[in-house]
């Protein structure tokens, strides 16, 4: 599967900056989408996107769905279970350094916290996050930049109940914002390897949409509604689906669902 | 175009940016900020000024940050410039989208407004030029701009019909028509209720249309749960159109990826509002929900229906990818000469020897030349349908034919064992660099992979068990790779022997042990006892442990107790005395028995707990323990410990200071136990300083003196203490004695009488002399 995401990601069509082997690069500036990754536990997926973003230069923030923020633990049936939004990434990490180092170094997590913990402070949950709520004192928060609003153009779940959760989420609260949103969902596994593929594949969709509406900014006046026809007319809405649509094919292993929300 | 053309605009978007920072900061900046910007970005500024000023209105008229009193201020502050940006700005889409957005916010804090404040006719007559200005821009405008219109028409309904109150009181949702008084001078209701109809039906259109633009649907959709719930009077409508809207329309048209997209987007946008509105809104008694759930099983089956064709045909697909031409006729052609079938035996079918390097497990135990053969998977038949297979086969076959084949792998595998053996050698001569065959822990399969179909979403559990599978993803290459590095070493089949267990200390034996044996404790309170009226009468052909119930499962502990360790204890003491002597101070019980001593524990505990309808178990113990220690004896194993005597005499301990005069089981349990010593039965005498307890400490020696003869020398040996101890035993204890020892009593007074002369001697002589 790795070769055929791999072919595909040098065939993208965005033609945007290559990545650097370690996911930075120049900024470009410009006209910029804001994102906003989820997952279950807003440890592995949505924080592997969130950090691939904002090394790409995108306003991130990330969250997950679950009702607790759940880790793997000596067993099965006796996993790592903490509150989101009061516990630090920080203070996971010690806990579990001090439980068992070995076990959770050779399970990948305290390096998955290691990077998460220079991420941002801790998990959110997406049920609890207040939509539109200036995110002002979140200066050291990777991905802050441009994120200043609270809001977000384009959501990116992570696996289908995700999705349906913050879907149903976004229904229960009635959209008071008025605003509109792209929610898609990437079906990523939750491991290491397809996290980080992911990730990847989040980049290359976020490469792709920005350079949608990055057109749709540079049009301006009577030339954005006369001129050209078509795909060169329609606006970056419109696109959204047909972006997907591609880079589906450059993702085959990923399947994509999408839809128009509000927040 | 630029309003002022001093400072380039990007230095103008640089101030705004940093103010709009300030108001996010301080909320209390917000309104003198909107109305600082308000002049620069009005409809004579740069499409430029005029995209962000838009943007910044709709964020700041929606931003949750403030009070809804703040919010009527700010609304009412900007009306004019919302309606000046919305009628001056015919083309730019962005422009547009926001500024509707804005007015999407601004509508129902307007109406609250005018509610309160009919007099303020100036705000009801701009946001209505607002209105009828979106509204008739709505149909001819592009895709992002419908966006918004659907928006605002959803927020204009929200605020015009009658809530039912469940809606939560933020962001402006709580207003509705039940705010409206009936003689309000500038709000009609009945008017504004007959406009949110006619806007919804507007609203509703693209769903009865049945449209392809995912886009508008999905907008639509999206915002019509909390009319549902909250505004019973459009609930009916909205649900018999959703009802009626067939989002799987496209599967008729060619599946390009965007269709597919589309498609599936409306599919399942519709199916959430549905579950939302079966989850939230619905009461079950209502009509609809019977046909809400038949419509999201019926779309259900229909996605999976369109999107699963691919699937089985990929499936086919990968049988003809197999490049192995028509599998069944090559079978037919080759099947005699391939397989080694008893149809021909007269020719000796050729093993072919393997190819040289490493080699699958399948292609060792493949004996086939046909491609198309070999290409099959055997694990796609059903196991059942193998073994039915296989069994008629083995039947049918020719024993030289099956013979041939076995010898045939077997010569392979001797080859391949040689193989490795060398290629182990050249692995130590060259250590582990550049040996091809070695596993590579970083793109090693997952387990993950392969247990695809086991993937399950909505169990927790499954996330975990991948995150637990995939540490080997980082964890560092284990040496026990090693042995295994080269796959000619694994097919090797040397000989396998099996770790060493870890070493235990006694420490953790001893804990382990008591574990063991508590548990072994576990499930006698669950055990039915079968009252003694039930007890079928076996005699002496009973087995010991036949039913599981409590009395077979009490034998089990006490032979786990006494026997289990039989043999092994004199090794141990040894041991434990070559260690004592080595290391002092290592005290503890010897490990082979620490397991039989905490069974004995706590059978002890479990007797003494209700030690009067347990005396039985008792019984059955000692007489365990006694069996057991003369088997001891007569195997001859020296300083092996004996117990009988030990655990006797901590019962009878246990008993005595719980005894009343009633407990005739002292008397039961001293008969039935195998054997009885002085020291035991010296125990009774204690009885007798208590004059309660007294007759039944005598009646018990009598019932031994008289029913139990090879003790009856003991038993009189300690009614004859007894009578020496305690006064007050005296009378019976000499009516007793006179019976069974006649002579004794008075043999005693006169010892006793002549000690008497004895020791008062002294006196005696001195008083006679005087």
């Amino acid at each position: 599967m790795d070769t055929a995401n791999g072919n595909a990601t040098t065939a993208s069509a965005a033609p945007a900056a290559l990545a650097q082997p370690n996911g930075h690069r120049e900024d470009p500036g410009g006209f910029k989408l804001k994102f906003c990754t989820v997952c279950a536990s807003n440890q592995n997926r949505s924080m592997e996107g969130h950090l691939r973003l904002a090394l790409a230069n995108y306003p991130v923030i990330s969250f997950g769905t679950g009702s607790l923020v759940r880790l793997p633990g000596p067993t099965i049936t006796q996993p790592n279970v903490y509150k989101f939004n009061e516990t630090s990434y920080d203070s996971i990490y010690r806990e579990l350094e001090a439980k068992d180092p070995r076990l959770y170094r050779a399970n990948g997590l305290l390096n998955m916290l290691g990077r998460n913990r220079n991420i941002k402070w801790g998990p959110e949950r997406w049920q609890d996050w207040q939509v539109g709520m200036p995110r002002v004192k979140k200066e050291t928060d990777k991905g802050f930049e441009g994120m200043e609003g609270g809001v977000a153009d384009i959501v990116i779940t992570c696996e289908e109940r995700c999705w349906d959760a913050v879907i149903d989420d976004l229904l229960n609260r009635g959209s008071p914002l008025n605003r509109a949103v792209h929610v898609i969902n990437i079906d990523i596994k939750d491991n290491h390897e397809e996290a980080s593929v992911g990730g990847k594949a989040m980049v290359d969709l976020a490469d792709s949409l920005n350079q949608v509406a990055k057109e749709e900014r540079e049009k301006v006046g009577a030339a954005a509604f006369d001129s050209g026809s078509g795909a060169a007319r329609a606006s970056f809405d419109e696109r959204v689906p047909e972006v997907i649509g591609e880079w589906q094919e450059r993702w085959p292993n990923l399947p994509a669902t999408w839809t128009l929300a509000w927040f | 175009m630029a309003s002022t053309p001093a400072v380039p605009i990007e230095e103008q978007l640089k101030q705004l940016n940093a103010a709009r920072k300030l108001a996010l900061e301080n909320s209390a900046y917000y309104d003198r900020i909107v109305k600082g910007v308000l002049p620069v970005i009005g409809p004579t500024s740069s499409i430029e000024l005029k995209r962000w000023g838009a943007e910044f209105l709709a964020e700041s008229l929606a931003t949750p940050v403030l009070s809804m009193r703040d919010k009527e201020s700010l609304t009412l502050s900007v009306l004019d410039t919302l309606k000046s940006l919305l009628e001056s700005e015919q083309d730019d889409a962005i422009v547009l989208k926001a500024s509707i957005a804005a007015a999407a916010s601004a509508y129902p804090v307007v109406l609250r407004w005018i509610i309160h404040n009919s007099y303020h006719t100036e705000a009801w007559e701009q946001i209505s030029a607002i209105k009828s200005r979106i509204l008739r821009i709505w149909d001819g405008a592009p895709a992002p701009v419908r966006l918004s219109c659907i928006k605002f028409a959803q927020r204009v309904v929200l605020a015009q019909t009658t809530s039912n109150g469940q809606e939560v009181k933020y962001g402006g949702l709580d207003i509705s028509l039940s705010m409206v008084p009936a003689n309000h001078p500038l709000l009609d209701p009945r008017l504004m209720e007959a406009e949110a109809t006619g806007l919804l039906d507007r609203m509703l259109g693209v769903l009865q249309d049945n449209s392809n633009d995912a886009l508008l649907v999905d907008a639509t959709l999206n915002c019509l749960s909390i009319l549902i719930r909250t505004r019973p009077s459009t609930s009916n409508r909205i649900i018999n159109c959703v009802l009626n809207f067939n989002p799987l329309k496209l599967a008729n048209s060619p599946m390009t990826p965007k269709n597919k997209v589309l498609m599936k987007s409306m599919e399942k946008t519709t199916r959430m509002l549905m579950i939302n509105i079966l989850k939230r809104h619905v009461d079950p008694n209502n009509q609809h929900s019977g046909r809400v759930q038949q419509y999201v099983e019926r779309l259900m089956r229909s996605r999976a229906e369109i999107f699963d064709e691919a699937g089985r045909k990929r499936q086919l697909a990968d049988q003809a990818a197999a490049q192995y031409g028509d599998l069944k006729r090559q079978k037919m052609q080759d099947a005699s000469a391939a397989a080694p079938e008893p149809a021909a035996p007269a020719q000796p079918a050729v093993i072919p020897p393997l190819a040289p390097g490493p080699q699958t497990l399948a292609a060792v135990f493949t004996l086939t030349n046909n491609p198309g053969l070999q290409a099959f998977d055997a694990t796609s038949i059903p196991a059942n349908l193998v073994a039915k297979i296989v069994a008629r086969t083995l039947n049918t076959l020719d024993q030289s034919v099956l013979d041939f084949a076995v010898n045939g792998i077997r010569s392979r595998l001797h080859t391949l064992q040689a193989a490795a053996v060398t290629a182990a050698a050249q692995y130590a001569a060259h250590g582990a660099a550049g040996l091809p065959g070695a596993i590579n822990p970083a793109t090693a399969p997952l387990g993950v992979e392969e247990d695809d179909d086991d993937y399950e979403p909505n169990l927790d559990a499954a996330e975990d068990t991948e995150q637990i599978l995939n540490k080997l993803d980082n964890a560092p290459p284990e040496t026990a790779l090693d042995e295994y590095a080269d796959p000619n070493a694994a097919l090797g089949l040397g000989p396998f022997t099996l770790a060493p267990p870890p070493l235990i200390d006694a420490d953790v034996a001893s804990k382990l042990s008591s574990a063991a044996a508590s548990r072994l404790f576990g499930p006698l309170s669950s055990l039915s006892s079968e009252g003694p009226s039930k007890k079928p009468k076996a005699g002496i052909n009973r087995l010991a442990a036949s039913s599981y119930d409590r009395d077979s499962w009490l034998t089990v502990a006490t032979r786990l107790a006494t026997r289990s360790t039989f043999g092994l204890e004199e090794e141990e003491q040894e041991e434990q005395t070559s260690a004592v002597k080595s290391e002092e101070g290592a005290v503890s019980y010897p490990l082979a028995s620490t397991f039989n001593q905490s069974i004995r524990e706590m059978l002890f505990t479990y007797i003494l707990e209700d030690w009067r309808p347990r005396i039985e178990v008792a019984v059955a113990w000692l007489s365990e323990e006694w069996y057991n220690d003369q088997l001891t004896k007569r195997t001859g194993l020296r300083n092996a410990p004996l117990h009988y005597e030990t655990w006797a005499l901590r019962l009878l301990d246990g008993f005595m200071t719980f005894i009343t005069a009633q407990d005739k089981v002292l008397t039961r349990f001293l008969a039935e136990i195998p054997e009885l010593s002085g020291e035991l039965l010296g125990r009774l005498k204690t009885l007798c300083g208590d004059p309660n307890t007294l007759g039944l400490a005598m009646t018990s020696l009598l019932y031994l003196v008289m029913m139990r003869p090879p003790a009856r020398e003991l038993a009189l040996d300690t009614v004859g203490g007894i009578w020496v101890e305690y006064e007050e035993a005296r009378p019976l204890a000499a009516k007793y004695l006179s019976k069974w020892r006649p002579g004794w009593v008075e043999q005693q007074m006169h010892l006793q009488a002549a000690k008497a002369v004895a020791g008062g001697g002294g006196n005696g002589a001195a008083g006679i002399a005087a």
